[in-house]
């Protein structure tokens, strides 16, 4: 009864790590396979692409962390790709300014994101509801556009001066790296910081740990609530211009399709309570890469693509059954070995 | 006779003892009051009784018959109901519905027999001779009725035993005298109670016998009226237990916290004022618009009316921000409920509240936060292993130590403290209230709201009383009696004028 407090920290024992960071191991799992089914076909190429293609849904996937640890969930972010796209787009063969259709991207990425940040956070509707709306509008608006001026894809112009630069971002390599794999990362580091050390992310925490404690304590709760999906959106704005800047067009009807689905999938098999205040968005870095390396596999394998989210939403499952049965057997192992 | 033996009752958790040879003996018909601190091993023993938990030794005999292998159905069949603190009713069902749950009555075609279910409720609510609709749903029913209605349950399964834990904590003075009086006359039936309680009032109001547990070990039993509440109180804490009072007179300051004619949520035109340096007391029944007068100051509910004054800033609207950038903190009421966050550690719930003052400097500077926290820590007494430890893993007294900093931390002035003892055992108690008194000496102004009357001896320098909502007099220290208080608290003072 009387220790004395002092600056140790909590013990971490090797069954806790276990458990803080499954989302390694089910990584080294599916990365192991894909090792092995490739074989000497390897390259080191190869491996960087699985950091590119990670890094659209890991970018909405981060969003989503923040928004699902407040408690909420925000099922528009793969219709805010095609309507970012589709405008972005526009912008851009109407241009020929690579700033500004960044610029654009960015700013609709935070408008659309405040549309559903203030039906949540001010007039009280369930994010579910808020952003299943969202998501059949935002999609909508982006095809009925395309249908108005009579066409099916929104390609960006291959004539204007701009565009090989634009288009060459995405295909960049900085010391074999790919940029889009580099952007990836440095969010991923500024995510992971915003979350963890600043008054901004321990609020966020704060608001689906216990919303009225956390109100009472002087938190902003419907301030914080629209600041996630403000942050959800500018990261989708992003995440399309990278999009662009990989594949040079847009298609509202297959862009993103299934993303949103995607990035709660990496948000949960990164560790993060779907009943928010808990959870590291480290983990989401590894559940979105995972998912990437499924589709490699499946490539390899030469197996039809359609057998993809039977995988995928196999290790869905199997992730959370891990994480919900590792502390069950801690505690089985704890009491055997007193006992 | 004895409905109850249980002898020698030994139990670990992790290799770690929380019973130690204990020994519980209830007769037949008797309210039986378990003293013993937080942690003393009460809900352990009684977990053991209702087939929660298994015993590692000891035996238990129940109504003539040896326990063995209990599980909680069968503590159900001999006749044993736990009547749980925080209740277990289903809040969307009606109550006949909550009395029949799974033992529901049917017709032959097994469509439910609704007509037949509600009568039995109702006859069953005749004989305790309380006035609830069986038809109303629960969500309806006030604190008061769902703690009668949990135990017409356990009479419904034919309970011989009951086990009332803290079966008052939200009720009212009211229906505290009802409840006592349905125990006196199921007593009387033959009903035997086991009544688990911190208020010495009402176990000496209510037990027959007593038995006092502390750290897992039988102390004592006895005979109600073979004691005194001072001696069953330094049973309880042991060595720990210190008579002195708390109370030392201060110096107070200038006027820090104003209210003229304020009304807001249940409370209408309240006036009073407070200077730096003054603890000062509130109390009044369950309802007495106390809590949400706190809660206004803080700027959770809305002022409807009047003017209020902090640190000489006139006070609008409602908003917590502001009220805290003038210095006001609040301890609320229900600690789990408005003060914990759970996934939080020690170190991030004491600052949280400190970090929502100013949104410049987003950076946390986690070695900076964690010697301010040591230090509040150290102040506050906290008992604890780590900063970075869980708040869900102190004891409440800890827990609400670890709020207290939370509010040191963004240097609040004004603190309310709403029912801040509430869970808390009799030694973490007496350290709140040393707490209380050092920081009046510092310059801290602080109000306390507490039903407890002893409470408000402790600590105050003077009392206000409130009663539905409106403010009934202030009371000097040195007329604070419990029966003084009690008058105004439940508005006799003005009956007896009356008549």
């Amino acid at each position: 009864m009387n220790e004395t407090l002092n600056k140790k920290t909590g013990r971490n024992t090797l069954g806790s790590l276990v458990n803080n960071y499954s989302f390694v191991l089910i990584f080294l799992a599916i990365f192991a396979t894909f090792l092995i089914i490739n074989g000497s076909a390897t390259t080191w190429s190869g491996v960087m692409n699985i950091l590119r293609h990670s890094a659209v849904v890991g970018l909405l996937a981060f969003g989503m962390g923040l928004v699902i640890i407040t408690g909420g969930i925000d099922l528009s972010v793969g219709s805010m790709l095609a309507l970012i796209g589709g405008i972005s787009v526009t912008v851009f063969n109407a241009t020929n300014s690579i700033a500004l259709t960044f610029l654009v991207a960015v700013g609709m990425g935070i408008l659309l994101g405040l549309i559903n940040g203030v039906f949540v956070g001010f007039a009280n509707i369930p994010a579910f509801i808020v952003t299943l709306s969202t998501m059949l509008i935002y999609r909508s608006i982006a095809q009925y556009y395309l249908r108005t001026m009579g066409m099916s894809i929104y390609n960006m112009d291959g004539n204007l001066s701009h565009y090989g630069a634009l288009y060459g971002f995405g295909q960049t390599k900085i010391a074999t790296v790919p940029m889009v794999g580099i952007i990836l990362i440095l969010f991923t580091v500024i995510m992971v910081y915003v979350a963890t050390l600043t008054k901004f992310g321990k609020k966020v925490y704060a608001v689906g740990s216990n919303e009225r404690a956390a109100h009472l304590a002087g938190v902003n709760v419907k301030k914080t609530r629209v600041l996630v999906f403000v942050i959800t959106g500018l990261l989708a704005g992003i995440a399309t211009f990278l999009w662009m800047s990989m594949n040079g067009s847009v298609d509202p009807a297959t862009i993103g399709k299934s993303y949103e689905m995607y990035a709660i999938a990496a948000v949960v098999i990164g560790g993060i309570s779907m009943a928010g205040g808990r959870g590291k968005l480290l983990g989401v870095l590894f559940g979105a890469m995972s998912y990437t390396i499924i589709d490699k596999i499946i490539a390899s394998l030469g197996v039809d693509a359609l057998i993809n989210d039977t995988i995928k939403g196999s290790i869905l499952l199997l992730a959370v059954l891990i994480q919900s049965v590792i502390p069950v057997i801690r505690a089985r192992l704890k009491k055997a070995s007193v006992g | 006779m004895e409905i109850l033996k249980m002898t020698d009752i030994s139990k670990s958790f992790f290799g770690v003892p929380v019973l130690r040879h204990v020994n519980l003996d209830v007769e037949q018909g008797e309210v039986h009051a378990l003293l013993g601190e937080n942690g003393a091993g009460k809900s352990t023993l009684m977990n053991i009784l209702a087939g929660v938990y298994t015993r590692d030794s000891g035996t238990v005999v129940f109504d003539g018959k040896p326990m063995e292998d209990t599980t909680i159905n069968d503590a159900e069949k001999a006749g044993i109901a736990f009547v749980h603190q925080e209740l277990n009713l289903f809040n969307d069902l009606k109550v006949y519905e909550n009395i029949f749950l799974c033992n529901e009555l049917t017709y032959k075609t097994g469509m439910l027999n609704r007509k037949e279910m509600i009568r039995l409720s109702q006859e069953l609510f005749d004989k305790m001779e309380v006035d609830i609709d069986p038809t109303s749903a629960v969500s309806e029913l006030e604190t008061g009725k769902k703690q009668l209605l949990e135990i017409a349950k356990a009479l419904h399964a034919q309970a011989k035993l009951l086990i009332l834990d803290e079966p008052t904590t939200a009720l009212n003075n009211e229906e505290i005298a009802h409840l006592f009086t349905i125990i006196r006359r199921l007593q009387k039936q033959g009903k035997s109670f086991i009544f688990i309680s911190h208020k010495m009032n009402e176990i000496f109001t209510i037990a027959d016998r007593y038995t006092v547990l502390r750290n897992g070990e039988y102390i004592h039993s006895g005979k109600i009226a073979e004691t005194d509440p001072k001696e069953v109180t330094k049973l309880m804490v042991g060595s720990k237990f210190n008579e002195d009072d708390a109370y030392e007179p201060r110096d107070s300051g200038e006027t820090v916290l104003e209210l003229r004619g304020l009304s807001g949520d249940a409370f209408s035109d309240i006036s009073f004022s407070v200077k730096r340096g003054e603890v000062v007391g509130f109390t009044g029944l369950v309802g007495s618009g106390v809590s949400e007068m706190f809660q206004t100051v803080f700027g959770a509910l809305p002022i409807k009316g009047g003017e209020l004054t902090v640190n000489g800033k006139v006070m609008q609207g409602n908003n917590i921000h502001l009220a805290m950038c003038q210095g006001v903190g609040m301890i609320a009421a229900n600690r789990k409920e408005n003060s914990i966050i759970p996934d939080f550690s020690l170190l991030e719930n004491t600052y949280i509240s400190e970090h929502t003052l100013v949104d410049s400097k987003q950076h946390i500077s986690v070695k900076k936060e964690t010697e301010k926290f040591l230090r509040l820590a150290g102040l506050l007494n906290v008992k604890a292993n780590a900063p970075t430890d869980l708040i869900t893993s102190l004891s409440g007294g800890n827990q609400q130590k670890v709020i207290l900093a939370r509010w040191l931390n963004t240097n609040a002035d004004i603190l309310l403290l709403d029912n801040p003892t509430q869970g808390i055992d009799v030694g973490a108690k007496g350290e709140i209230y040393k707490l209380i008194h050092q920081l009046a000496k510092e310059g801290k102004t602080i109000l306390v709201n507490t039903l407890e009357i002893p409470e408000l001896q402790q600590v105050a320098d003077r009392c206000i009383v409130f009663y539905h909502g409106h403010l009934q007099t202030e009371i000097p220290r040195s007329e604070m009696t419990e029966e003084n208080v009690m008058l105004w608290a439940t508005n006799a003072i003005n009956t007896v004028k009356g008549a």
